[in-house]
């Protein structure tokens, strides 16, 4: 049994095995993590406790299928379609925005017809901007940058993500630090990503100004209320829902100690309101106490050091720029959603990928990890860049 | 520069402030459990950690038989909150779609509202954003609360509906008012009875916990609070029988309302256990109710009056062992006393009667007489040492607190008046508890035994205390046995030729003592004003229960004289009557002869083979009809033998040898009209059997 089991991984999951062991253990503490976290819904909603471990548990295993489909995919083909992605994204967010379901208030999902399942169009977008943005700047890596070639890169960046912030602020805000980020590693002149930060700043005060999109307010009153708190007042205006959340996040982890209260003994769980998602961190460490949190908080900084080895070993830049790009945009996201739950940002409502409860989020965080996972097998030694 | 190392260059640095920024996340989280960690532990214990006492279960009071006497039962007010129909616009739907049926139901349910006023209660709630409200106060059961959950809007629940459901625990008596003085209650401030006395037992021990808030508003004990869980109360097993606690309510509420008195108790004690197996107590109200709102047997102290005749009779038997035929002249049945005048309430007084005459008919002059002449001046002390030796001066240390002490006020030096006036129940205080507690020792061959109202607790099938074990029983006698024996002739003779001679009855004797006493209001005798008792026990030759009725200023009577036996006696008559009927026990052998089947069905018997089957099993016979419906009983030699008995549908039938009901079943099952003279077995019947039932309306049965 064993043997097959071994032979079996031998033959089928290629790439990095320690990223199939880190997504591996990812799953299985988001079963038990969100498992717990939903028992206030399950006593809310009368319905049986184990529907949502059900839920989850399926949408964990379709987005490993997804991952394990992706995975098997030549990355290199992502450069031709990346491009058809944009565009198709561009459209779905301003369909989106128009005509989208709305959850929490929020209107960022698109219903699936058929299928009946609500996606993100921002993830599709999220990935498309992050692939094409790769493939352009792989191309120019062995000519001198010049302005005009740059602009394409820069419009549909700002594009893309002022269709995002249209709806959802800090996800555009996430996505425009990853590309900058992948522009440095793609090695573009410092100049050039001046007229970047210059161009999101117009983008951004047109958005403000004019007061387009649903949850520029939100935004702006979350950092109010963020600074205000810094600065140890808060105004009785500031969002007090967030604030609401913050305390609720400090009570969980002040209370998780060193070793925690163990798993399904979380208090907090029951107030948080987004204790499954954009707060499970806070349960983590209120259940598995300072060592849980630590474990998960090493554990994404081990998959970046992986995607980053990706790097060292594609022997083209399009792979390592896609795997650099791909894994920061994850770990980035990770890192944000912890610095929330532990103060240290305003709250972005980011899900923890790979642990939160999502639906097609989880697809999408799996075709992500497939991809880097399918960057990391091509060890060509014949490397392009030498 | 290579190309490749530049981007792995940059990539390392970005990984580096990475690095930083995972840093700053463990910082966070060392400050926050750390350096902040007790401000947010405290805060979160704050809004989320209280510590609450969870209540025990009340134990249950049960009667002799198991019958429940009180009990705890759940109880639910109807309450809402109004913001949960407008919190979003699903529930504002519920709301919008069902308020008007809701408000019908209610309506239908409660009849104390229109359909419309529920609505504008509950409108008005909305409006004013009132975040509770109590729809009705009356307190509904579960089985309402199960209908309830399928109303419209309700059927939603707490969170879409708004609908709660408030429980309560309510002390519950299955019997209503019965007994419910010696039962008691517990309300805020005032307890009383058994409810009281027990009250630390039946209360077990609320559980006390720490508790943590989970969703919807519940809360749940925190891990390692095995030492808050509640104990449940104990179970308290009483000695009360609901059949003779129900005769002597009845009889003294009707005794009272024939006399417009004000208030009246009766005990009825086991002689040979001390059980107490009634304990009425009933006080007017408005002139024209009776209810049991003071425990008067255990808790009124009065001067007893001529009931403590039989003290001072056993007392004066024990220090001369007088005859009951000793001669004592009462002469004209007044005589002074020092300045105080001592009358007999007859008009001309006895002359000159014996002991067991002077006791029969209550002479306040002949007691005095042989009181003063064997206990006369020196002696006096004597007469107290009797009383105590008869437990007549110390508290019963009674279940039902308070422990009333009883009042024997002992004459000051040189007053003459004080001995004879305490020896006909003046100038003391007993309860009537008390007094019965003395006769019953008589009545239990002069053992003094404790009377008890709590046989034991338990909780579930585990005995807890069984306070048979801690029951004051002396075995030593309170006086010999010849005084025993004249005392109890004199006590019979009470009945049989004395004042209260008019419960004499021929089925059993009953031997006791009536009471009348004048009342001392503001330390005053009043005249007009009487006490009346009467405290007894029966069958007077082995005494199984001992009664004592006490009826409080009756009105409206013709002679003093007879106050007592005319209202207090046949209370006790008719409760030791209804006693009698249900102790098969006491019943005077009637010399049953042994089985021989010859004497069964030696006349024609005809009833059903269910009846016959239940005789037969009883009687261990082992023949047994084979058939069903009804059968002919027929002897055969030795044994008994059963034929199918005809009944053809619209013919009449043959009822001769039918008992009465099996008759009267059968002919009226065809619509007959029945009449019947005599007592016995069918003999004969107006009709001739097998004539057609249309041409007959009605039949006679002649029965023998």
């Amino acid at each position: 049994m064993m043997v097959t089991i071994s032979t079996w991984i031998k033959e089928n999951l290629k790439g990095d095995y320690q990223i199939w062991t880190l997504v591996a253990a990812f799953s299985l503490i988001s079963i038990v993590v969100v498992f717990s976290a939903t028992g206030k819904m399950a006593i809310m909603s009368n319905g049986g406790t184990l529907s949502f471990l059900f839920k989850h548990s399926s949408l964990v295993i379709m987005g490993l299928v997804t991952m394990y489909f992706f995975h098997q995919i030549d990355y290199h083909k992502y450069a031709q379609y990346s491009n058809v992605g944009v565009i198709l994204s561009i459209v779905l967010l301003i369909y989106t925005y128009k005509y989208g379901v709305s959850i929490n208030d929020a209107r960022r999902w698109l219903r699936l017809p058929l299928i009946g399942m609500t996606f993100m169009p921002s993830d599709l977008a999220k990935l498309s901007l992050i692939s094409n943005l790769a493939a352009m700047l792989a191309k120019r890596q062995h000519v001198q940058y010049a302005i005009q070639e740059l602009w394409p890169m820069i419009v549909k960046i700002i594009l893309i993500c002022a269709c995002i912030a249209l709806t959802n602020v800090s996800t555009a805000v996430l996505l425009f630090l990853t590309c900058f980020l992948l522009m440095y590693f793609g090695r573009v002149p410092t100049e050039y990503l001046a007229v970047l930060i210059a161009g999101i700043f117009l983008a951004a005060s047109l958005l403000v100004m004019t007061g387009t999109g649903s949850r520029i307010k939100t935004a702006r009153s979350r950092i109010t209320n963020y600074i205000q708190g810094i600065k140890g007042k808060k105004e009785k205006d500031a969002d007090k829902q967030s604030s609401y959340q913050i305390d609720r996040s400090f009570y969980a982890i002040a209370n998780g100690g060193l070793f925690g209260k163990g798993p399904g003994r979380s208090q907090q769980r029951y107030f948080l309101s987004q204790a499954d998602s954009d707060f499970v961190y806070a349960i983590i460490i209120e259940e598995w106490g300072f060592i849980g949190g630590f474990t998960v908080l090493c554990m994404y900084l081990w998959l970046l050091y992986r995607g980053m080895k990706a790097v060292d070993s594609s022997g083209r830049a399009f792979g390592g720029l896609l795997s650099a790009g791909l894994t920061f945009s994850l770990v980035i996201q990770a890192l944000v959603n912890m610095g929330v739950a532990t103060g240290l940002g305003p709250v972005t409502g980011q899900p923890l990928p790979m642990l939160s409860m999502g639906g097609s989020s989880l697809i999408f965080t799996g075709m992500t990890v497939g991809i880097i996972i399918a960057v990391s097998r091509d060890k060509v030694e014949d490397s392009v860049l030498a | 520069m290579n190309i490749k190392k530049d981007i792995v260059v940059r990539v390392r640095i970005m990984f580096l402030m990475m690095l930083l920024f995972a840093l700053a996340i463990v910082g966070r989280i060392v400050i926050l459990q750390t350096i902040d960690g007790d401000k947010w532990r405290k805060k979160a214990s704050l809004s989320y950690v209280k510590e609450r006492t969870v209540d025990a279960v009340r134990g249950n009071i049960y009667a002799d038989d198991g019958s429940l006497l009180a009990t705890s039962l759940p109880k639910y007010r109807l309450g809402f909150d109004p913001l949960v129909t407008m919190r979003n616009p699903l529930n504002v739907k519920i709301y919008d779609e069902g308020i008007d049926s809701l408000c019908m139901m209610l309506s239908n349910f409660y009849q104390d509202k229109s359909a419309k006023e529920y609505f504008y209660q509950i409108d008005f709630a909305r409006r004013a954003r009132v975040n509770y409200i109590m729809i009705n106060n009356k307190l509904i059961d579960y089985q309402a609360v199960k209908d309830m959950r399928k109303w419209p809007i309700f059927r939603f629940g707490k969170f879409k509906g708004g609908v709660v459901f408030e429980k309560v625990t309510k002390r519950y008596n299955p019997f209503g008012s019965m007994a419910s003085r010696a039962i008691g209650y517990k309300k805020d401030h005032e307890q009383v009875g058994l409810e009281n006395s027990f009250d630390k037992e039946l209360a077990g021990k609320a559980g006390k916990g720490i508790f943590e808030k989970i969703a919807g508003g519940s809360w749940r004990p925190i891990e390692g609070g095995e030492a808050s869980i509640p104990v449940p109360g104990v179970d308290v097993y009483t000695t009360l029988n609901v059949n003779i606690q129900d005769v002597a309510e009845t009889s003294l509420r009707n005794a009272l309302k024939r006399y417009n008195a004000e208030k009246g108790c009766v005990i009825v004690m086991e002689v040979a256990t001390g059980e107490i197996k009634a304990m009425a107590n009933l006080t007017n109200v408005n002139d024209t109710n009776y209810v049991e709102n003071y425990n008067h047997a255990v808790l009124s102290r009065t001067d007893p009056g001529s009931v403590f005749k039989l003290a001072s009779m056993v007392a004066i038997m024990e220090e001369a062992n007088i005859a009951n035929d000793e001669w004592v002249n009462t002469g004209n049945g007044s005589m002074m006393i020092g300045s105080k005048k001592l009358e007999d309430s007859g008009p001309h007084g006895y002359g000159t009667i014996t002991a067991q005459q002077v006791f029969e008919h209550s002479s306040n002059v002949g007691i005095a007489k042989l009181m003063l002449k064997y206990f006369g001046e020196k002696k006096q002390q004597a007469y107290y040492d009797y009383l105590h030796k008869f437990h007549l001066d110390q508290p019963l240390e009674f279940q039902i607190k308070p422990d009333v002490r009883p009042i024997i006020n002992r004459p000051k030096s040189g007053d003459p008046t004080a001995l004879p006036w305490n020896s006909i129940g003046y100038g003391t205080g007993l309860t009537p508890l008390q007094m019965l507690t003395f006769y019953n020792a008589i009545a239990n061959n002069g053992k003094w035994i404790q009377p008890i109202i709590v046989k034991h607790t338990q909780i579930a099938d585990k005995l807890e205390t069984d306070y048979k074990l801690t029951q004051k029983v002396y075995e030593e006698p309170i006086c010999s046995e010849t005084t025993l024996e004249k005392v109890k002739q004199m006590l019979i003779g009470v009945v049989e030729r004395g004042t209260a001679s008019n419960i004499k009855n021929p089925l059993y004797k009953i031997a006791g003592k009536t009471g009348t006493s004048q009342k001392l209001i503001n330390g005053k005798y009043q005249p007009g004003r009487y006490y009346t008792s009467f405290i007894g026990f029966f069958p007077a030759e082995a005494p199984k229960y001992s009664i004592a009725v006490m009826i409080d200023n009756p009105r409206g009577m013709q002679r003093e004289a007879l106050f007592a036996a005319e209202a207090s006696a046949p209370v006790f008559k008719e409760v030791a009557d209804k006693i009698y009927a249900c102790d098969i026990q006491m019943h005077k052998s009637l010399g049953a002869s042994h089985y021989d089947p010859r004497y069964f069905a030696t006349t024609k018997l005809v009833a059903h083979t269910s009846d016959l089957k239940a005789i037969t099993d009883e009687f261990e016979i082992e023949v047994n009809p084979e058939h069903e419906g009804w059968a002919l009983v027929k002897k055969n030699d030795e044994y008994l033998d059963y034929k199918v008995y005809k009944n053809p549908k619209n013919k009449i039938p043959d009822t001769r040898g039918m008992s009465l009901r099996d008759a009267l079943f059968i002919l009226e099952n065809k619509g007959l009209k029945v009449s019947y003279r005599g007592i016995g077995k069918v003999v004969s019947q107006s009709i001739t059997p097998g004539s057609s039932v249309n041409s007959h309306k009605s039949i006679m049965l002649t029965l023998r």
